[in-house]
């Protein structure tokens, strides 16, 4: 079990988060550019000196800012660190790097799980290459060796597979998840994009300038926000006043949007096309929405359905393009709704006419 | 930019260079003309004649030996920013490169002269730092020594303090980091500097002249030379401390820029 609470000064605010991770439990800490995701890692690291901390690692006591003081220097801690820079040693060889944790060397059959790990991560053929010459993709996976091969009682892993391509970075999460959980450790990915989060985590940690907004489970983060900065981090494009609750916005997300009027399902808006082009097997199509349409939740419109006034424009990704000018009319499933001050109305889809068939 | 225009400028600039280096080369190339092997032989033949030689490379070494010592933990701290004021300690450093190499001779006398404390207490220990081998040793150490310290301090500033952070939380002590990433990565960088006060060193006068000028090193013995028989007969000598100052820095060069190389794939 991995339990951190932490507060760190940073320049402009202070980071302030309580974290909680099981044997085997993969949380992500998911948000945007210098909110202070990597700090709450590196003070977990030992690596920066909290203002306040206190925390433990399967029932040893790492920090401790209060009696029993407590600073366990980062060499001891056994707190496995990957960056996004895979930071290998450029005077060691491959294999050099993979064996470099000391307490790998005396472990029996040490040898045997190098090379067997060597061997699923696709660098058997690279022993004996020096850093230099591995390709980006090839870097991180060394690293990503080496960090388990150190046999670490847990994993932070700091934007670990930026600038890779799609499919080693699925590889390569798989791979971790696998091990994360064959070997019961607590594991922290640290990533701003949303979708390495949801494909890596369990629970999912929204940290915006320091502060964690909400904590839970992927899909209750995706689809029920506690608030509406939690909303716009995790991908709802435009907020739409809802008609009759004065203040409330909803939050449309470009992906949880279909075709066509069903007013059971969620809010229907209606109005034109102003642009389409394709999004992978999609068509991203933005629309201004031009007047109520029908069901329980008319929203939007000429009136200024952007609660921040001026016209909404509510992008969806359908599956046929759409010409610009063309009538559209679309529903967002089941859309978050939030109150004038951005906090979630929960309960409060009961009061709307789209609430979850 | 057209063809002969681009041309026309990368032979000025292969031509620009070459008449610098040339130039650069100047001292070298009218040392070895005018320089007959008769004349080395009978100016180095003569009893006692390599004693300057023997000299010049033991204090060179110790000076060595006290800038690996106290001048590496300086450049390392000034690196890695752990000093309390670090341009402080930056501009002391500093202030010996500056200040011209008799001017540093000339304030030595009134540091560690036999009518200074120092002195006394240097004394009291039957040592004198004016005109001995300790005194020798001294004026190179303050002649090489920010040579060294700011070369250092460049090669450990070269190395990613966050490799060092990686190899803490793989488990290395600080002085196991020190041993296995640190030295390593800035090694060549510290043969560089290290190589390049040692030429400093043997070289040394401007400090020497004032404070060592007994026992005599090399530079001493070719200013002697000069001042008593004429430049036929310093001419010998200059040829000895290149000798013996230059290939240090050479095969420095030479292994730093392998070992980069091969880094650098």
């Amino acid at each position: 079990m991995l339990e951190a609470d932490v507060e760190v000064d940073r320049r402009d605010f202070t980071v302030a988060a309580a974290l909680r991770v099981a044997p085997g439990e993969r949380l992500a800490l998911f948000g945007p550019s210098g909110a202070g995701k990597t700090t709450v890692l590196e003070v977990i690291a030992g690596l920066v000196v909290p203002r306040r901390a206190r925390i433990t690692l399967a029932g040893r006591l790492l920090t401790s800012t209060e009696p029993p003081v407590c600073a366990v220097p980062p060499w001891q801690r056994r707190v496995g660190l990957l960056r996004q820079d895979p930071g290998l040693f450029p005077h060691l060889s491959v294999r050099d790097n993979l064996r470099y944790a000391r307490k790998r060397r005396s472990r029996p059959g040490a040898d045997g799980e190098l090379a067997g790990l060597a061997s699923v991560l696709g660098i058997d053929g690279l022993l004996d290459a020096m850093p230099v010459r591995l390709s980006g993709g090839q870097a991180h996976r060394v690293a990503l060796g080496r960090l388990l091969l150190s046999h670490c009682d847990t994993l932070l892993l700091d934007e670990p597979y930026t600038g890779l391509d799609a499919g080693l970075r699925r590889v390569l999460t798989d791979l971790v998840v696998a091990l994360v959980t064959e070997r019961a450790v607590p594991a922290i990915l640290v990533a701003h994009e949303l979708a390495e989060a949801q494909a890596f985590a369990d629970r999912l940690a929204v940290l915006d300038h320091g502060t964690v907004l909400q904590l839970g489970t992927p899909d209750e983060v995706v689809l029920r926000p506690a608030s509406r900065r939690v909303a716009e981090l995790v991908g709802y494009s435009c907020f739409v006043r809802v008609p009759g609750a004065a203040g409330s916005v909803a939050g449309i997300h470009p992906e949880r949007v279909i075709a066509g009027d069903q007013p059971d399902r969620g809010l229907v808006l209606a109005g034109a096309v102003t642009s389409c082009r394709p999004a992978g097997a999609l068509w991203e199509t933005t629309m201004r929405p031009g007047g109520a349409a029908g069901g329980g939740g008319a929203a939007g419109g000429g009136a200024g359905g952007r609660d921040c006034g001026g016209e909404v424009s509510v992008t969806a990704r359908l599956p046929e393009p759409r010409a610009a000018g063309q009538q559209l009319v679309i529903t967002a499933v089941d859309p978050p709704r939030f109150g004038p001050d951005g906090a979630a109305l929960v309960p409060g889809y009961a009061d709307l006419s789209w609430e979850r068939a | 930019m057209p063809r002969g225009l681009r041309y026309a400028s990368g032979s000025l600039a292969v031509a620009g260079a070459g008449i610098i280096w040339i130039a650069l080369l100047g001292p070298v190339i009218a040392l070895a003309t005018h320089l007959s092997w008769s004349a080395i032989t009978s100016s180095l033949s003569a009893p006692g004649a390599l004693d300057p030689l023997i000299i010049s490379a033991e204090s060179g070494a110790l000076t060595l030996a006290v800038l690996l010592l106290l001048g590496t933990p300086l450049a390392w701290a000034l690196a890695r920013g752990t000093l309390p004021f670090p341009r402080l300690w930056e501009a002391g450093v500093l202030a010996s490169l500056l200040l011209p190499p008799l001017v540093i001779g000339l304030l030595l006398v009134f540091m560690v002269g036999p009518f200074t404390p120092i002195g006394q207490w240097l004394g009291a220990l039957h040592l004198s730092a004016t005109n001995t081998f300790l005194a020798l040793v001294i004026a190179q150490v303050y002649e090489a020594a920010p040579y060294y310290v700011l070369g250092a301090q460049a090669a450990f500033g070269s190395v990613d303090y966050r490799l060092e952070q990686q190899a803490a939380l793989l488990g290395d002590t600080p002085r196991q980091v020190l041993r296995r990433v640190t030295v390593p990565l800035a090694a060549p960088g510290l043969a560089m500097a290290l190589a390049v006060s040692w030429a400093r060193a043997m070289g040394a006068f401007g400090a020497v002249v004032i404070v060592a000028y007994h026992p005599t090193g090399l530079p001493m013995q070719i200013w002697t030379s000069l001042q008593e028989t004429g430049l036929a007969s310093a001419l010998p000598f200059a040829l000895v401390l290149l000798v013996v100052a230059l290939p240090l820095p050479i095969a420095a060069y030479i292994w730093s820029a392998r070992a980069r190389g091969r880094r650098r794939g």
